[in-house]
């Protein structure tokens, strides 16, 4: 009884909602973030040199003024080429995220709202897919299949859907009994208005967490996928691709390979700081009970 | 401050010079220097005492009461003394604590589902404790231990020393708590609000219980409640707190004979009475305020009907009455008369109105319900009632009666697996086999008030999204649709409350847009499912007011709730259900003055009422 | 119902993902690019007598549905074939190369359970404290930091720089074995310690405040009861269920250390045998995984039914 009762005082009329400032890690990780989608966007443009021109008379050096984190094998300018990197790195992880949150919210909010066949598909499907280890799936389909960064993008979005299905349904199934779509129900409200005007908004937090999760878990694996020759093509700044092709040079130019790895972990931890944050953020503009 | 020395003992207790429990001038913080939670609190406990804490929804009770076994959630502030047997548990270390927990000072919790570790046996519960403070047992002396202490809650059946807490019903695992809270033997339990989450029947034998120990074991008792008779029938002084501080202090019989705070007074009227109708039902007006927004004024001046602009210009302290009493009201001695008059005033019952019935509205026939595909327990077994138009027809009965399916039933939520329901002439028992005009009708008809106001409205839309969302809804035949600003009138709220969203808004304001939302279309029915069960008893008046507003302007109330005394407030007539049976109906007066069925007695003999009587 | 037949029930599901993973793996021959025979031969020149002998050997002539019941009948038996490319029983690469790997899960599993459960509980503990923070940041970083990457600065700092560390191989005699175990045990680790961390926190969190927790301490049990009896034993249902999944992927991880390691083990031999499509080598490495992740999963569940008295009560009705 006070138990309900007692959240009056707190989420009461009078206190004014407490503003939260942005935490010197999130606005580190914001500005990360941007830069990296701006490489994303005009990183070619920006690059020093161009990313692909060989020099094999170059060869690999460390650092000079001319090429800040020195060259590769080729005689290629690393900075270049991990600036150039960003769009391969970045786009397939993008789709990822999109689409599966996309797929996942329709199909979890009509599991979990209407149950019924996509309920029990979505159900069992997860049971099957549950533990079974989606970089291992991605490496035999895609390996076998020939390889390539869209197909790997593509069995990444599959493999992603049921579990991300299965946490929306969860999340809807936590609205779906509660007062207000049962007195949406009771006033005679359609299906389709009660789960788009009413649960939609509601599960948007867990959309938000999905898709930034998606994202860095995308990162990983595509990139891991790359790094195992079986992502993007070889000769691609795509930064896993990058980190494989260098990785032998570690004792001569060790920027090589040591600039594509961190901007990926660099890049990733950016975007999970920065979901967890919206993620709290979205979540505590809604709730009442925290 | 009154002297602790001439502070009169209740009678017949075994009393000693030094109190059990001094605290003194406690205040709690958010953190150092931030908003206050608790401020200025004294109270003193002796031996052999039982005190109570009253107070509603964030007034500070559960706080202060953690602080004298210092289990103030992590990350709060805590100054002041808080001297258990004379040393101060505040500027004691953890491990010093440790020591006075369970052994000096033991606490009972509200949850009786969530106080036991759901994962070990009630036995391992005990012998932990037992343990805990170095004794050694053997095997067999703790099987004979543990037998010993269930037995002083109660509990005879020895098995349950072997079951798991989720084997074991709701009153049951508080007793096997309490066991546990005793088990070193406490000079004082602190006891917080212990019998809230149980049904009444069983709250009275928890009390019951409680109380014995404490006189056999001439222990102290802090208790913790929201529930003024209940505080009045166990304990022998009470600490009424309001917003963070202490503004009454009494024994239970001079609240009545010689009231001395506007508040406590407020807290006694809206509570709305079970032997009779009262005419009115008003509550206090407003809302409790937040205690750092009233930490230099008194925190009762904006809702007292008494207060003068002096009253907002500092905290009033707690000054005696008499030697026993105390109050922070600084008008206590101008006013005294006028709030006795107030008091006297809610007491006098108002005629009962007996509205002829009209035609049948609803009518229910050989309803059940099961949820086992085996069919094999229903939750509601047989049911038969009509409602019949201008009549309020209120359904009572503890949790598991079934009386949450039946709404549930009525509203289209759940399809009853036998029988029929029929609402002006349509049969709704099969919802999904309506077409929509039906639907769209029925619908029109019948609408509810749930129980919870947090989740009552969507948290993403606004108040005026709401109200037009369900006005669009409303069938021509309904008449002019209202506007949203009139149907906010409607519940007492402002037009400005259009553009908030809920989670602006306190639980009882939430109550009455949901309320609003219901009228937007015009039923003829309104279901009200435990509408106040979870608002605090000074908002709860305002709630049931509008409600009574809502039946007199032609919508009837279908009024489902554990709580015999709104029932009675609200209803014409009465049906009692016990585990999905009809066990008694009849006009609501008739049902509760004289009732017929020993389950219905039980019920009745089970509200508190405020002297200590009722637990003997 | 008793626990026996919920076991044989989860078995059920487990033969039944087992089923589907192998129809899935057998179909691999099909939808990788060129005719089956071509797969199957491999870099073998392409004379009719030998296209012939494959035909017969993988009964290439009979309908799709008998090539896979016959495929299935063979696997049952543990018979996956001959590698295309070594010649060698699909089950002798296997158990060859099955050694390092162990030793690799194992040491991961170890490393994480020693560091996650304890950083996890800790945090937990002093929720918001620096001591949180730190552990928190230290998780964020780990968990979006891939085994690669890991695997490469680990290599780079102790292994190009400090050289205490080999670079690559799996080393001979124990002591070597252990000394080239170390780095991609770690980089192994690092992410499964971030994942366990997280649940280990998140669940003592919740305990931590729940009411049976302030309970105990209001009847001043002692301080390591509480933590084994309530706040462990309570947190220990997520963990153990975060534990078992990291173990299903530990191969994947497996895949990628031992190539960044130039380990020789059962991931290497997974990338291998996927770039130079050795059909019935993947086919047996998907199967064997499957059998793990069936396995951890019975597993789970077993302990979990052994910690709840909850679950094991809905088992057994």
């Amino acid at each position: 009884m006070s138990a309900i009762a007692g959240q009056d005082a707190i989420g009461g009329g009078t206190t004014a909602r407490k503003r939260r400032r942005m935490p010197v890690s999130v606005l580190l990780a914001a500005i990360f973030a941007v830069l990296v989608v701006g490489l994303a966007i005009f990183g070619p443009l920006l690059a020093p040199h161009d990313p692909a021109a060989q020099s094999l008379q170059t060869g690999v050096i460390g650092p000079t003024s001319d090429h800040l984190l020195g060259t590769d094998h080729l005689g290629r300018d690393i900075l270049s080429r991990v600036m150039a990197g960003a769009r391969d790195a970045v786009i397939g992880p993008a789709i990822i995220a999109i689409s599966a949150t996309v797929i996942s919210l329709v199909f979890g909010i009509i599991a979990g709202y209407r149950g019924g066949v996509v309920e029990a598909v979505v159900l069992r499907v997860g049971d099957l897919m549950y533990a079974v280890p989606a970089i291992l799936v991605s490496i035999v389909v895609i390996g076998v299949l020939g390889g390539g960064y869209y197909l790997a993008v593509a069995v990444l979005v599959l493999l992603s859907v049921p579990a991300d299905t299965r946490v929306v349904r969860a999340a809807v199934l936590s609205e779906r009994h509660l007062p207000y779509i049962e007195a949406g129900q009771t006033l005679g409200l359609s299906r389709w208005r009660i789960m788009t005007v009413h649960i939609l908004p509601n599960v948007m937090p867990t959309a938000v967490a999905i898709a930034l999760l998606e994202f860095v878990y995308g990162l990983i694996t595509l990139s891991s996928l790359s790094f195992l020759g079986l992502g993007a093509e070889a000769g691609s700044p795509e930064w896993g691709r990058m980190l494989a092709d260098n990785r032998t040079l570690l004792a001569e130019n060790p920027n090589a390979a040591l600039a594509p790895a961190l901007l990926i972990m660099a890049t990733a931890a950016a975007v999970m700081l920065l979901g967890d944050w919206i993620y709290d953020r979205v979540s505590e503009e809604s709730t009442t009970r925290d | 401050m009154t002297d602790p020395t001439t502070t009169a003992p209740a009678p017949g207790d075994q009393l000693s010079g030094a109190p059990l429990l001094a605290v003194h001038d406690l205040a709690i913080t958010r953190w150092p220097g931030g908003p206050p939670l608790v401020t200025g609190l004294d109270l003193e406990l002796r031996r052999g005492e039982t005190i109570a804490l009253v107070g509603e929804s964030g007034a500070g009770k559960s706080l202060s009461a953690r602080a004298a076994i210092k289990l103030v959630p992590a990350g709060l502030h805590v100054t002041g003394e808080v001297r258990f047997q004379g040393e101060d548990l505040n500027r004691m270390d953890e491990e010093a604590v440790r020591a006075v927990r369970g052994g000096g000072v033991a606490m009972l919790l509200q949850d009786p589902f969530t106080i036991l570790n759901p994962l070990i046996r009630t036995r391992t519960h005990l012998i932990e404790t037992l343990r805990s403070s170095g004794r050694r047992l053997s095997g067999a002396e703790a099987a004979d231990e543990v037998t010993r202490r269930l037995a002083e809650v109660g509990i005879t059946d020895a098995s349950v020393g072997d079951r798991y807490p989720f084997e074991l019903s709701g009153g049951m695992r508080q007793r096997v708590a309490l066991a546990c809270a005793l088990a070193k033997d406490p000079a004082l339990l602190i006891a917080d609000e212990p019998t809230t989450a149980l049904d009444a029947t069983t709250q009275r034998d928890v009390l019951r219980l409680l109380r014995s120990v404490q006189q056999a074991r001439g222990m102290g008792v802090l208790m913790i409640t929201h529930d003024l008779r209940v505080a009045f029938s166990i304990s022998d002084r009470v600490y009424v707190m309001y917003a963070g501080g202490v503004v009454e202090r009494a024994r239970p019989e001079d609240f009545l004979a010689a009231p001395a705070h506007p508040y406590t007074v407020g807290l006694i009227r809206a509570e709305p009475p079970t032997g009779y109708r009262r005419e009115q039902l008003d509550g206090i007006p407003g809302q409790v305020p937040a205690p750092e927004t009233v930490s230099h004024q008194c925190a009762f001046a904006d809702r007292c009907s008494w207060a003068t602009p002096e009253c907002t210009t500092a905290r009033p302290p707690l000054l005696a009455v008499t030697d026993v009493h105390a109050s922070a009201c600084r008008r206590r001695e101008e006013i005294a008369g006028e709030l006795l008059a107030d008091l006297h005033a809610a007491w006098e019952p108002a005629t009962v109105p007996d509205p002829p019935a009209g035609e049948t509205v609803l009518r229910v026939a050989g309803l059940r319900k099961s949820y086992q595909r085996d069919r094999s327990t229903w939750a509601v077994d047989g049911i038969d009632f009509t409602l019949g138009s201008g009549r309020n027809l209120g359904i009572v009965g503890e949790s598991g009666s079934g009386k949450t399916t039946l709404a549930r039933c009525l509203l289209g939520l759940e399809e009853p697996t036998e029988g029929s329901i029929e609402l002006l002439g349509t049969d709704v028992s099969r919802y999904r086999s309506l077409d929509r005009e039906q639907l769209r009708r029925v619908r029109g008809q019948l609408q509810c008030v749930f129980q919870d106001p947090y989740s009552s409205l969507n948290r993403s839309h606004s108040v005026g999204f709401i109200l037009r969302e369900a006005l669009s809804r409303r069938s021509p035949e309904a008449g002019p649709a209202p506007s949203v600003e009139e149907l906010l009138d409607r519940v007492g709220l402002a037009a400005r409350y259009a553009g908030r969203k809920p989670v602006a808004l306190s639980g009882g304001q939430r109550q009455r847009v949901a309320i609003a939302r219901a009228l937007a279309i015009a039923p003829k029915v309104l279901l009200c499912d435990e509408p106040v069960a979870a608002l605090d008893v000074s908002v709860q008046g305002q709630v049931l007011q509008v409600l009574r507003e809502v039946s007199e302007s032609g919508t009837q109330l279908l009024f489902i709730t554990h709580d015999l005394a709104v029932v009675r407030q609200m209803t014409d007539d009465l049906v009692v259900l016990e585990r999905g049976k009809i066990v008694e109906s009849g006009r609501t007066e008739a049902v509760l003055d004289q009732p017929s069925h020993p389950y219905t007695a039980r019920l009745v003999g089970a509200v508190p009422t405020g002297d200590a009587e009722w637990l003997s | 119902m008793s626990i026996a037949w919920y076991i044989l029930r989860r078995l059920g599901v487990g033969l039944l993902l087992l089923v589907i993973a192998s129809f899935f793996v057998f179909c691999l021959l099909y939808i990788s690019p060129g005719s089956p025979e071509q797969v199957l031969l491999g870099g073998r020149p392409s004379t009719p007598e030998i296209i012939g002998t494959i035909r017969a050997k993988y009964n290439l002539d009979d309908p799709f549905l008998v090539q896979y019941g016959q495929w299935l009948l063979d696997a049952f038996r543990l018979d996956f074939g001959e590698s295309i490319v070594t010649d060698q029983p699909v089950t002798t690469v296997l158990t060859d190369r099955a050694g390092p790997t162990l030793a690799l899960a194992l040491a991961g599993l170890v490393l994480t359970i020693v560091i996650a459960v304890p950083a996890g509980m800790y945090a937990a503990a002093k929720r918001n404290t620096s001591g949180d923070r730190m552990v928190s940041m230290l998780t964020l970083l780990g968990s979006s930091a891939p085994t690669f990457a890991v695997g490469v600065l680990l290599l780079y700092v102790f292994g190009v720089s400090l050289e205490w560390f080999p670079v690559f191989g799996n080393g001979t005699g124990f002591t070597g074995q252990l000394h080239h175990l170390v780095l991609p045990a770690i980089a192994l680790a690092v992410t499964q310690i971030a994942y366990v961390t997280r649940q280990t926190r998140a669940a003592a969190l919740r305990v931590y405040e729940q009411d049976y927790v302030t309970f105990a301490r209001s009847r001043g049990l002692g301080r390591s009861l509480i933590w084994r009896r309530y706040a462990l034993l309570n947190s220990s249902l997520p963990i153990v269920t975060a534990t078992g999944l990291l173990l299903a992927y530990t191969l994947g991880g497996a895949v990628l250390v031992e190539v960044t390691f130039s380990r020789e083990g059962v991931g290497s031999l997974m990338l291998q045998a996927v770039q130079s499509k050795d059909i019935p080598v993947v086919q047996g490495l998907v199967a064997f995984a499957a059998i793990t992740v069936t396995l951890v999963n019975l597993g789970v569940d077993l302990v979990n039914l052994a910690i709840d008295p909850r679950l094991r009560k809905e088992v057994t009705g």
